[in-house]
């Protein structure tokens, strides 16, 4: 079965005359809706309400996420004004892709632990969680949950900045405990789509290696807002309407709303597309 | 013995004021009533004799039992109340056999004399679904004798659950008189042979009835064989061999 | 009529099927390991690429791990459960050196992980060990298991994505396979290259693997284990090692009774 992102919500066989998931859930009656009378444990067996993929960067003096706004009921643009980017405490981020009950439910349990660290800082000198020790929680919790098969159904990335060690931290975690880290990365569709574009802007400045110059803040956001484009463009799961969030040693700032300049003009010349008629 | 004897020896899990647990220390008497033990540790292997009381002619002395194989390379002998000690062999055989089927090697004979000691203070008023409580302490001493990379040891443990390793040690009844020939006899570059002769020789000199083949055994734990109880015809040689 | 109800029936039931979209808690993340025994030394090595179908998720992932002064393990196929079975692995050695106060011997760390990967075997770990590193007599060993425990110790073992391309190599160049001596020649004797050649070796499997195997590549990790009191001069100072190689030693794990473990890195091609 394939559980890339991108595919999250679709059918085990392509080769369906009619493709009743491309509506899904609209299309079919699920047969898990009324499961919860009858069972006494519920799973979450497929995603329903999902955010598409986000985007994680390094460069100069920290990192930078990028989320787009939509949470979609299978292919219905359900919710268009969903921030998918959340700050942990004060130097760390997450950009969420995948189910955003499960992303609701793990914002509840972070926000709930970081409480007890802050509530504990309040009467000892107790340091607060670097964005490693909060990535390393995520990457047990969601491993943890696909033991069970049980699994947490998001593809996440961790953005922040380690104040001990001065230095960026970027690593993406999914439902089923994979983690790995990059100087660039991309969830879902963006994989495809984002990830060569971010790959070869930061190569180009930083080298392979990545111990060349970074790229400056304003270079990363145009890089972001780019691939966001790219990403609209293609991702028929996307929104022209998305946020950045930037981890520095000043801290996590999320920006407003945003939306990139596209071009359709082209589109009226494409046949089945325009007005024209065959 | 025990002039502040109080309210305080009666449960197993209460201090007394002075800070002592009466129960533990009682079952540390149980042990000055059992039989004489002694353990001498060589170069060559540690040894273990033990005195058998053979309180009638018409008990078989063969089944008394007061010195156990926990595995090919450690042994031990008791003194107190023998029963108590199957439950303290039985752990340790269980540990040494997981032991060396999870890592492919022999347990250290220190490791599985902390196994055992583990068990020790497992007693107490049992706490509900806490099932694996006792309800007293154990009423018996060990000598743990055994070989491993660290060469041949021996190891004291008691119902405290303490353990403490000796060159050569004498528990039991006549242990006071026994430890101190130890003492005076013991020396580092013992013989394997010398050992049983002292190992005997002691018993001896603590035993109330003349000693013969009946009413000792005598065990050894050796590079070469591992552990062993000697048998009828050795015992009698060592037994021959000892100064009148 | 007749065909239009059969049309809806077939397509009603396309419709109301229940949706089979069971989770699969697995994942391969390709990549492939090597190890070769010598006489006195151990080579483990691996290469850093991380990969889901055809995308690579990151151009350095650990795969190698070292455990104690004597042991290195290498671990491969889906990455979460060798990540999470290295960090089990290490804190039951930790375990033991309390208990023991010794590091584990390198045949003890075989049969552990033998009953770790056992203990899951109605939810196996899918992981392709191979464990290197010195013996209590001195020798460089080599186990290797597969997911549910099955292990042998062995003089090298390839594993992974491209194991179908470099264990016949190594069956031919380590083992001999297929080679006939010189008339009137000494017979061949597995297990006795010099380290020169077995770090050669390694090397030539990994970029020969990289060229032919789409899922190996980004960069080559290779431990060396050496046993203690063995001279280090073949591995360590100038010209010892081919262009574009770099070799550290890394520190003791425990008390340092002498063994030597090294780290030797260099890139592979990244496409």
């Amino acid at each position: 079965m394939n559980q890339h992102p991108a595919m999250w919500g679709h059918p085990m066989t392509p080769h369906q005359a009619f493709n009743a998931h491309t509506a899904f859930p609209l299309a079919t009656p699920n047969p898990m809706r009324n499961q919860h009378a009858s069972s006494p444990v519920s799973h979450t067996q497929q995603p329903l309400v999902t955010g598409t993929s986000v985007l994680g960067l390094k460069y100069k003096d920290g990192v930078m996420l990028a989320a787009d706004n939509l949470a979609s009921y299978g292919s219905l643009a359900r919710f268009r004004d969903i921030q998918r980017l959340h700050p942990l405490g004060n130097h760390t981020c997450l950009a969420v892709s995948g189910d955003m009950s499960d992303y609701q439910y793990l914002k509840k349990e972070l926000d709930g632990l970081l409480r007890e660290e802050e509530a504990l800082s309040l009467s000892d000198s107790h340091p607060a969680l670097h964005p490693s020790q909060i990535y390393a929680f995520l990457a047990n919790l969601f491993y943890a949950r696909r033991s069970k098969v049980n699994p947490i159904w998001n593809a996440i990335l961790v953005g922040g900045w380690d104040a001990t060690k001065e230095e960026s931290f970027l690593g993406y975690v999914d439902l089923l405990g994979t983690t790995y880290s990059s100087p660039t990365l991309a969830t879902g569709f963006g994989s495809h789509i984002a990830q060569p574009l971010l790959r070869e802007a930061f190569e180009k400045k930083a080298g392979i290696d990545g111990k060349g110059e970074l790229l400056t803040a304003e270079e990363a956001e145009a890089l972001l807002n780019e691939c966001m484009k790219v990403l609209f463009y293609r991702d028929a799961r996307s929104l022209n309407k998305y946020q950045i969030a930037t981890v520095t040693k000043e801290g996590v700032q999320i920006s407003e709303s945003k939306s990139a300049e596209t071009q359709w003009g082209f589109a009226e010349a494409l046949r089945g597309y325009g007005a024209q008629q065959q | 013995m025990f002039l502040t004897r109080s309210e305080y020896d009666r449960g197993v899990n209460t201090f007394s004021p002075e800070g002592r647990l009466f129960q533990v220390e009682y079952a540390m008497e149980a042990i000055k009533l059992g039989s004489t033990t002694v353990g001498i540790t060589t170069p060559e292997g540690t040894v273990l004799a033990v005195e058998k009381r053979v309180p009638s002619p018409l008990l078989e002395s063969s089944s008394i039992e007061k010195i156990m194989e926990i595995d090919a390379h450690i042994g031990c002998a008791m003194s107190g109340l023998t029963a108590d000690a199957r439950t303290m062999v039985d752990h340790a055989r269980v540990t040494s056999q997981m032991h060396a089927f999870t890592y492919d090697e022999s347990i250290g004979v220190e490791s599985c004399t902390q196994a055992v000691c583990d068990l020790a203070l497992r007693f107490g008023e049992s706490v509900e679904d806490d099932d694996a409580l006792m309800s007293r302490p154990f009423g018996v001493a060990l000598l743990i004798a055994g070989i491993d990379e660290k060469g041949p040891q021996l190891y004291h443990t008691d119902p405290s659950g303490t353990f403490v390793r000796y060159d050569a040690k004498a528990i039991g009844s006549g242990s006071d008189a026994a430890q101190q020939s130890l003492q005076d006899a013991f020396h580092k570059q013992m013989t394997l042979v010398e050992a049983h002769t002292l190992a005997l020789k002691v018993l001896k000199q603590v035993m109330e009835e003349k000693l013969d083949e009946n009413n000792v055994q005598l065990a050894q734990v050796t590079r070469e064989h591992g552990f062993e109880i000697l048998g009828e015809t050795e015992l009698k040689q060592v037994i021959e061999g000892i100064p009148a | 009529m007749a065909m239009h109800a059969e049309r809806s029936a077939a397509l009603h039931e396309l419709t109301s099927a229940p949706i089979q979209h069971a989770f699969n808690p697995y994942e391969d993340n390709g990549g492939t390991i090597l190890a070769i025994a010598g006489k006195d030394f151990s080579v483990i090595a691996g290469d850093t690429r991380q990969s889901q179908g055809y995308s690579i998720q990151t151009r350095y992932a650990r795969k190698v791990w070292q455990l104690t002064d004597r042991a290195v393990l290498a671990t491969n196929g889906f990455a979460a459960d060798g990540n999470n079975f290295v960090k089990k692995v290490k804190q039951r050695l930790e375990w033991y050196e309390h208990a023991h106060h010794k590091q584990m011997p390198l045949k003890s760390i075989a049969r552990m992980i033998q009953t770790i990967l056992y203990g899951k075997r109605f939810f196996p770990y899918y992981v392709y060990n191979i464990l290197g590193g010195i013996e209590e007599d001195g020798t460089g060993a080599v186990y290797s298991y597969d997911p549910v425990g099955t292990y042998e110790r062995e003089s090298c073992r390839a594993a992974g994505a491209a194991q179908s391309i470099l264990q016949p190599f190594l069956d031919n160049q380590i083992y001999f396979k297929n080679q006939t001596p010189e008339p009137g020649a000494e017979p061949f004797i597995p297990g006795n290259l010099p380290l020169s050649t077995v770090l050669a070796l390694v090397v030539d499997s990994f970029t020969s693997a990289t060229e032919r195997h789409i899922e190996v590549g980004d960069g080559l990790e290779v431990y060396v284990v050496m046993k203690k009191g063995r001279p280090t001069d073949d591995l360590v100072g100038e010209g010892k090692l081919a262009p574009g190689m770099a070799v550290e030693e890394l520190d003791a794990l425990g008390e340092g009774d002498g063994e030597k473990t090294f780290l030797v890195t260099r890139s592979l091609k990244r496409d």
